[in-house]
C-alpha cells in the first residue's frame, strides 16, 4: 500500500491532479480526483462481491465504456501483487520507508506492517 | 463462448489470460501441472468459488487457502513453517500459482462473468528449473539480487518471468511505471488510486 500511495502522490504532483491521500483508507473523504469516487466504490463494490453491476454502471457514467476494465485489470493486478508481497514477505525498503514517513504516519499505515511479527 | 472470450473483456487482456491458462496447466519448476490446477482449485474454493480436486499436501492446501483468501495474515513463523515442509521453491511457486489465479478470476468478476473453467493440466514432470544464485535476505524466501518486488519469484524464473508478462497488460509493463502520464483507460492518478485501494483492502503494507 504503502508503494502505491506513493505513486498515487507522485503521478497526481506530476499531472496536476488533484487528490486527498486519506480517502485511500477513509471512505468517508471525498478523493477529489475527477472520477475518484465511482473508481473507489467499484473497487470496493469488486472487492467484496457486492452490487458490482451498479458500481460498474456509474464508472461507466462518469469514466466512459473502457474504464471499468481499465480498473478491473487494475484491481486484479494488485490482487495477484499483493498476494505475492505478502507470501514472500517483501520489505518495504527504508528508503520508502523515510520518503513516505509522512504518509504512513497521517493515514496510520503502520498497523499493516506485519513484516517482523511471528 | 468461454468467460475469456466474453465481450466485455478487452481482446488483448483475453490473450493474456489464456496464457496465464496455458502457463497454469504446464508442469512448473516443482509441481506438475495437475498439482499447480490442484493448488489453484484449493485457492478458488477459499473464495468461495467452485469446489475442485484439491488432492494436495496438507501444507500446500493450507497455503493455497490462505493466500487465496486471507493474505494479510501471513507472518513470517508461517511462512516458516509451511517452507520447512514444501521446501523454498516448491512454496514460491505456490504463491505464483494462487496469486495469478486470484487476479484472473477477480478481473472477470469485475466484469460480471462467470469464472473460466480450471484448464486441464498438461502431461509431464516438473522441470527443476531453479535459480540457484537466490539468497535469503530481508524477504522471508530466497530472491535473486536482494529484497526486491520484481525479483520477488527469482528462485523460480519461470514464475518471475509471468508475473512480469501478467502485470503488462493488467496494469502497466515495469518500463511504463515511470511515466506518471500513462493512460490506459484510466489514466496514471486514477490507476494508482484503484491499486492504493486494493492493497488497503488486502491490508497489504508493501
Amino acid at each position: 500500500m504503502v508503494s502505491h500511495v506513493g505513486m498515487l502522490s507522485w503521478s497526481a504532483e506530476q499531472t496536476n491532479t488533484p487528490v486527498d491521500l486519506r480517502a485511500v483508507t477513509d471512505p468517508a473523504v471525498d478523493p477529489l480526483m475527477p472520477g475518484g469516487a465511482v473508481l473507489l466504490a467499484f473497487t470496493d463494490a469488486v472487492l467484496t462481491g457486492a452490487a458490482i453491476p451498479a458500481a460498474a454502471a456509474a464508472v461507466i457514467d462518469r469514466l466512459g465504456g473502457d474504464a471499468p476494465a481499465a480498473a478491473a485489470g487494475v484491481i486484479a493486478n494488485f490482487q495477484m501483487m499483493n498476494r505475492v508481497a505478502d507470501g514472500t514477505g517483501m520489505p518495504l525498503g527504508k528508503g520508502s520507508r523515510l520518503r513516505q514517513a509522512e504518509v504512513i504516519a497521517a493515514l496510520g499505515l503502520d498497523r499493516f506492517d506485519h513484516q517482523d511479527e511471528r | 463462448m468461454t468467460p475469456f472470450a466474453h465481450p466485455a473483456v478487452p481482446s488483448a487482456v483475453a490473450e493474456s489470460l489464456r496464457a496465464t491458462w496455458d502457463h497454469l496447466a504446464r508442469p512448473g519448476a516443482s509441481w506438475s501441472g495437475a498439482e499447480r490446477v490442484a493448488i489453484a482449485a484449493a485457492a478458488r474454493e477459499a473464495r468461495g468459488g467452485e469446489t475442485g480436486d484439491t488432492d494436495l499436501p496438507a501444507a500446500a492446501r493450507e497455503a493455497a487457502e490462505l493466500l487465496g483468501a486471507r493474505p494479510g495474515s501471513a507472518r513470517r513463523e508461517w511462512v516458516e513453517r509451511i517452507t520447512a515442509d514444501l521446501g523454498d521453491p516448491r512454496f514460491v511457486e505456490l504463491v505464483a500459482i494462487v496469486s495469478r489465479l486470484v487476479a484472473v478470476d477477480t478481473f472477470v468478476e469485475a466484469l460480471s462473468v462467470e469464472h473460466e473453467p480450471l484448464p486441464g493440466p498438461a502431461d509431464g514432470d516438473p522441470t527443476g528449473e531453479i535459480d540457484h544464485r537466490a539468497r535469503r535476505g530481508a524477504a522471508w524466501v530466497p530472491m535473486v539480487g536482494g529484497a526486491s518486488i520484481t525479483q520477488s519469484l527469482s528462485l523460480v524464473p519461470s514464475e518471475n518471468a509471468e508475473l512480469e508478462r501478467f502485470h503488462g497488460p493488467m496494469y502497466m509493463t515495469f518500463a511504463e511505471m515511470e511515466d506518471p502520464g500513462f493512460r490506459r483507460g484510466l489514466h496514471r492518478p486514477q490507476m494508482e488510486l484503484v491499486a492504493a485501494r486494493t492493497s488497503a483492502f488486502n491490508e497489504c503494507f508493501y
